[in-house]
């Protein structure tokens, strides 16, 4: 393998590596929002999800475990919401903010209660690498590929289940109409509460595994808001998507490399100041916003609750 | 007795989320209400108490603010703190560029520097908006983002303090300084600044006609757009001067507390401006009394955390639910009609 290969393939690789959390968080918003229900709470709910998955595997050793209760979290997280905007009829925006900040002061709180402050930090194994039987020989595609975490695999086999269930089965058909038009879809005898509560339950299941996968691939630890704004690139990502499942893994594979690009430039030393590299996928997101903004079209009733007794819509 | 049936269902809100946390400090084998006393009461018992109040009330305020006055036409502006933090660089690229000119000018540049600074970050919101179409919730939480690697290139570029060990600059001039209220403790004019601002923007939404104009195109941009207001206009108009007050808000941590900037100078003061202004739910009268509950909430966390080792993230979450059951109340109260 000659230098410039090792350095593509290395590329490639940590690409595919950065791409998960954005691919989970951005799914768990479209399915939430494919129904109407939008979720602004993503910073918080990836804060607790990597906080407590982080909690479980240091204290049972298991970071299946942690994964597992970190999805139940986010989870429970959006059972709240679509208890406070589907049963209640809160204000989507201000309860995702007030779930947001739930989420954040309990992440730095856990810790210090369950752990404490120690001198070192308390560290759990990181995810290995599990190579996938003869595909993984295949030259220069296999160890981008199919050398990765098990996340990697299941995000993008999640992404491509959720493309199926969408837009080629019957209930992905009822979910979305939902998000377009609860009244008729009402009137069709399709059950809107139960799909909002269903679709924000396993949304917030998403974004609290997105959460988890930071601690337990990039640092091994929790560390306050080491979320550092993915779960709002991620509501970016999603519009960007078109809030369409293949899109949004695309999208966040495209966001990735960018985020990758900055952080070798930075390692590597460049001319320019490595602050504006830090800058530049949050840049990047603005600029692709304005491109796609307008263009995909969200779900009709994104953010609005459905009050059947209401007459007009 | 209208007024107080009518805060009765919020003080209900406040004393339930204070009896869920007291039984959660509880659980935590804390004493509730040792932990309680120091929380609400730090702020009273002594003058410093009192004035560390204040002066998290200035920015609290004002931060709170530019989350209101955007709300007011409907637009959510999560960007105080990028605005606060661009507003105190500005402020302190003039207070440092200027540093041998009289305070007669300087103060005032300095203030002024701040606040057109923060405007111009949320211009640059409110321009996508505008232009694009692009939710304000999102650019303004990535124009966060970009503003805090760009303090961090301001605060170790050419004008950095070599001593300090924390990214800082050197001092700005002290003409650019605040006058003291009060000299010890330190109690800065920034008090005087953020009640005249708070007065102002309270005359300007409720007395007089653009306020109007900006608050019936929250109420209903419909309706408001076929009497023919300029609905894009407003949101792009009260996104700026939101900005501006969080701009102030940077300005005046600047040239009234730390007299230069320093990285991470905004501290929490906009994760709380966005809870005082849900929990004011958007009336910006309403505000400056929040945001003093708030600042007691604050002063009172950090000496429960110095005396009784309660860690003070317990509070934000305490917020968080205070704001949580201010909001059940009024759907209870809506149900109740």
């Amino acid at each position: 393998m000659t230098g410039l290969e090792a350095t593509i393939t290395g590329f490639l690789k940590l690409t595919f590596l950065s791409m998960v959390p954005f691919v989970l968080a951005s799914q768990g918003t479209m399915l939430g929002g494919r129904t109407g229900v939008f979720n602004v709470a993503q910073e918080g709910i990836m804060l607790v999800g990597a906080s407590v998955g982080f909690l479980v595997s240091y204290m049972t050793g298991s970071n299946l475990l942690g994964a597992v209760v970190a999805m139940a979290v986010g989870g429970l997280f959006g059972l709240l919401l679509a208890y406070f905007t589907t049963t209640l009829k809160m204000d989507q925006f201000v309860v995702g903010l007030a779930l947001f900040f739930i989420g954040m002061g309990l992440s730095s709180l856990l810790p210090k209660l369950a752990i404490g402050i120690t001198l070192t930090p308390p560290v759990i194994p990181t995810l290995p690498d599990v190579a996938v039987p003869l595909l993984n020989k295949i030259p220069f595609i296999g160890p981008i590929l199919f050398n990765q975490n098990i996340l990697v695999y299941i995000s993008v086999l999640a992404s491509i289940g959720l493309w199926y269930i969408l837009f080629h089965t019957n209930m992905g058909l009822r979910l979305r109409s939902v998000g377009e038009n609860p009244k008729a879809a009402d009137a069709l005898g399709i059950n809107v509460v139960r799909n909002r509560y269903l679709t924000s339950i396993v949304g917030g299941m998403f974004i609290g595994l997105a959460g988890a996968y930071l601690p337990m691939v990039y640092t091994g630890t929790f560390t306050d808001l080491m979320t550092k704004g993915r779960g709002w690139i991620a509501i970016a990502l999603t519009f960007f998507g078109g809030w369409s499942p293949i899109p949004i893994l695309l999208g966040s594979l495209f966001f990735a490399a960018i985020e990758v690009l900055a952080f070798r430039f930075q390692v590597g030393g460049s001319f320019i100041p490595y602050q504006f590299l830090i800058m530049l996928p949050y840049i990047a997101t603005i600029v692709v916003m304005i491109f796609s903004f307008g263009k995909a079209r969200p779900p009709a009733f994104l953010g609005q609750n459905y009050d059947r007794e209401r007459r007009t819509l | 007795m209208t007024q107080i049936k009518k805060f009765f269902p919020y003080l209900i809100a406040v004393l339930a989320a204070f009896l869920i946390l007291g039984i959660a400090l509880w659980v935590l084998k804390f004493n509730p209400l040792k932990a309680y006393q120091t929380l609400l009461f730090t702020s009273f018992r002594t003058p410093n108490g009192f004035i560390q109040t204040l002066l998290k009330w200035i920015p609290l305020t004002l931060v709170a603010l530019a989350f209101t006055v955007p709300l007011s036409s409907g637009k959510f502006n999560i960007g105080a703190e990028g605005q606060m933090l661009v507003g105190a660089i500005g402020a302190a690229a003039v207070g440092i560029l200027g540093r041998d000119l009289p305070p007669a000018l300087l103060l005032p540049l300095v203030i002024l520097a701040g606040m057109l600074a923060g405007a111009f970050w949320g211009l640059i919101a409110a321009w996508l908006l505008y232009q694009f179409n692009i939710n304000e919730i999102l650019s303004t939480v990535l124009l966060n983002f970009i503003s805090f690697a760009l303090i961090d290139f301001v605060a170790t570029g050419p004008w950095r303090d070599p001593a300090a060990g924390h990214p800082t600059t050197v001092p700005i001039g002290e003409g650019g300084f605040l006058p003291m209220l009060v000299k010890n403790p330190p109690l800065h004019s920034g008090l005087i600044i953020a009640i005249v601002v708070a007065v102002a923007i309270y005359f300007f939404t409720s007395k007089t006609s653009a306020g109007y104009e900006l608050v019936v195109t929250g109420a209903n941009p419909r309706a408001s757009k076929v009497h023919g207001i300029d609905i894009r206009k407003m949101f792009l108009f009260s996104m700026v001067i939101g900005a501006a007050a969080a701009g102030l808000a940077g300005a005046i941590e600047v040239s009234g507390v730390h007299h230069r900037l320093i990285e991470g100078l905004h501290s929490n003061f906009p994760t709380l401006g966005l809870i005082i202004g849900l929990m004011a739910r958007g009336k910006n009268q309403v505000v400056p009394f929040v945001a003093f509950f708030i600042a007691i909430l604050e002063v009172g966390g950090s000496a429960m955390q110095r005396t009784i080792m309660v860690p003070v993230q317990i509070v934000l979450i305490m917020e968080a639910l205070i704001l949580i059951f201010i909001l059940l109340a009024d759907i209870i109260k809506r149900r109740q009609k």
